[in-house]
């Protein structure tokens, strides 16, 4: 029995074993957990499992301006959508996204990490504030900001990329380059948050684990394949994980800057769903669009931890 | 490698390098920022970028508060954030406690379900949450842009962790003295939970500050208004016309959250590491 036992039972401690068992029968007697679970679960079934229902449900109706009354339709929304361009060019806009900014995200996150991690006395809190704070501005406010830096005449980008030697962009006019002006502005306000869950977990891998390996000469390099990188799995797992999840809430970008345009270059799932349900008032393709993002979501989750997360156990292990 | 290793304080130096380098380019965007929102509208267009404004315009700033009810904006950001923390502080306390110390028929499915709610975000749900607000008849409130974050499977997750690192026994202790129940959860796990429960505020408080998307589509009118939907809509008003105004309400709308992060930088970059790894 510990310490902190007899401090809070002020020394009384007397016939205890009886009274733990007790106690412990008490404790175990769960009635009272789903009490305890009720407020949340009422608010998860309303906001997240019933709209996967209820999505799914609709998708199988056409219901829009034309159709107030909801008619039964089965799966002629899919069907529809198999055969629209447009839902094809938005999945390919959104893997463009996806392959734009996660690796990129990834591999600049843990490279400053190594070095943010390495002794640099006070002027390391200066490049973790200054790496980091993107986090903290709004994406909308970033994204306003970035459409001023993206300007095609004046905007510093085009400015300072010409030293480069890179000829002048339209970027957000230029059907080409639209995305990938909005992959830029992602990768510079999500890279930061990565670079510190990777700093977390540099911190947690021993010293003496790296000393080991040099004296035996093992060089910097070797050191990080060898033994960080294997280590770093976990950290890595969640960050794919997380990135997966936010490369498909990409939104208010493209509805700052874009609009989707032009030509629909940089209309993604949300935007299209938005657009669908909003713009067009067609709330059965809305959640036909919805019911199939979720679908997406969940199998490339589950495809991420049948893959990936059990290599990271035996690399952890 | 050898001299690599031999040659410890060049290689600091290149350390510095470029980490200086990086961060000079991710704070270029926003000292710009800055500069803008203090220029004049006829300073803008020069053919090199004038950092330093001169002379200084502050008028942008008035104007701004001028044109748009930035100040109601601001209230109800506060109003939204911290309805949204104090009812989740409830429902993740209770919710990770019961998963860290309770065995009970179902637990395990249940946890997946918080889990899953993690995967699904309003981003993917929000057209069916649309129509269910609708049905209640609380569009165009705070509170519905309260009410889908009131359970969270993140919260829940991480207090369950942190929930299970305390000792058992102090529970045992707890309740043989007749402290049992909701008064140990609030007088012994709550106070040695603490730095998980900031850290999970300082996350909750930024991430919901930052919302777009769901406040967009159940708001209609200014007097509800968050500060990110107030420059989305300011942005479309003003479209066009002067990039010094923009960038001051831009900047008006970053102000807030960057401003307390300089102030209490240590305490938010600890919780924004420890958020992915304390499972």
């Amino acid at each position: 029995m510990s310490d902190s036992t007899a401090v809070l039972t002020g020394g009384r401690v007397s016939g205890r074993v009886g009274a733990l068992a007790a106690a412990r029968r008490f404790r175990l007697g769960g009635g009272s957990a789903y009490l305890y679970l009720l407020p949340s679960l009422v608010f998860l079934a309303l906001f997240t499992f019933y709209p996967i229902g209820f999505s799914a449900y609709l998708s199988l109706f056409r219901w829009n301006v034309l159709n107030p009354e909801k008619v039964f339709v089965g799966l002629e929304n899919y069907l529809h959508l198999w055969q629209e361009p447009l839902f094809w060019l938005v999945l390919r806009n959104n893997l463009f996204y996806a392959l734009g900014t996660i690796p990129m995200t990834m591999a600049l996150g843990l490279f400053l990490a190594v070095l943010v991690n390495q002794k640099l006395g006070a002027a390391r809190n200066i490049y973790r504030v200054a790496l980091f704070y993107p986090t903290m501005v709004p994406m909308v406010a970033a994204a306003m900001l970035w459409v001023w830096i993206f300007n095609p005449g004046i905007g510093l980008f085009n400015y300072y990329t010409a030293f480069l030697g890179i000829p002048r962009i339209e970027w957000l006019y230029d059907r080409y380059w639209a995305l990938p002006a909005i992959i830029i502005m992602s990768i510079w306000k999500n890279f930061g948050y990565f670079m510190l869950i990777y700093l977390a977990a540099l911190q947690g891998i021993p010293a003496e684990l790296h000393e080991a390996a040099s004296i035996e000469g093992a060089g910097a390099w070797r050191r990080f394949w060898r033994i960080t990188f294997p280590l770093l799995m976990p950290a890595t797992l969640f960050v794919f994980v997380v990135a997966i999840i936010s490369s498909f809430q990409v939104f208010d970008q493209v509805f700052v800057m874009t609009q989707g345009g032009p030509a629909d270059q940089t209309n993604v799932l949300t935007f299209y769903i938005y657009q669908h349900a909003f713009r067009f008032w067609d709330i059965g393709m809305g959640a036909t669009l919805t019911t199939i993002f979720i679908c997406l979501l969940l199998v490339l989750i589950v495809l991420v931890f049948r893959y990936v997360g059990r290599r990271v156990y035996y690399e952890a292990d | 490698m050898r001299t690599w290793i031999r040659r410890p304080r060049l290689d600091r130096l290149a350390t510095h390098l470029v980490l200086a380098l990086v961060c000079l380019v991710t704070v270029t965007p926003y000292l710009w920022l800055l500069s803008t929102s203090l220029k004049f509208p006829k300073e803008v267009f020069t053919p090199t970028p004038q950092w330093i404004p001169w002379p200084v315009n502050l008028g942008n700033y008035a104007e701004v508060f001028d044109r748009a009810p930035f100040g109601v904006f601001l209230v109800n950001t506060v109003i939204v954030v911290t309805g949204i923390l104090a009812v989740q502080l409830v429902t993740i306390t209770l919710a990770g406690y019961v998963f860290a110390r309770r065995r009970f028929r179902g637990a395990g499915l249940l946890f997946g379900l918080f889990l899953v709610q993690m995967m699904i975000p309003i981003h993917a749900t929000f057209l069916p949450n649309f129509l269910t607000l609708q049905s209640l008849d609380l569009l165009n409130t705070r509170v519905a842009m309260m009410l889908p974050f009131f359970a969270s499977g993140y919260g829940t997750f991480l207090l369950r962790q942190a929930f299970r690192q305390i000792p058992r026994d102090l529970e045992d202790a707890a309740v043989i003295d007749g402290c049992g129940g909701l008064r140990f959860l609030w007088h012994v796990l709550v106070p040695l939970a603490r730095p998980t429960l900031v850290a999970f505020a300082l996350i909750s408080l930024v991430s919901h500050w930052n919302d777009y998307l769901w406040p967009l589509i159940v708001t209609d009118t200014p007097d509800v208004r968050t500060l990110t939907i107030g420059l989305g809509m300011f942005v479309q008003q003003e479209s066009g016309a002067d990039w010094t105004l923009l960038m001051a309400a831009t900047a008006f709308v970053t102000a807030p959250l960057m401003v307390i992060f300089l102030v209490f930088q240590r305490k938010f970059i600890e919780s924004f590491m420890f958020s992915g790894l304390k499972g």
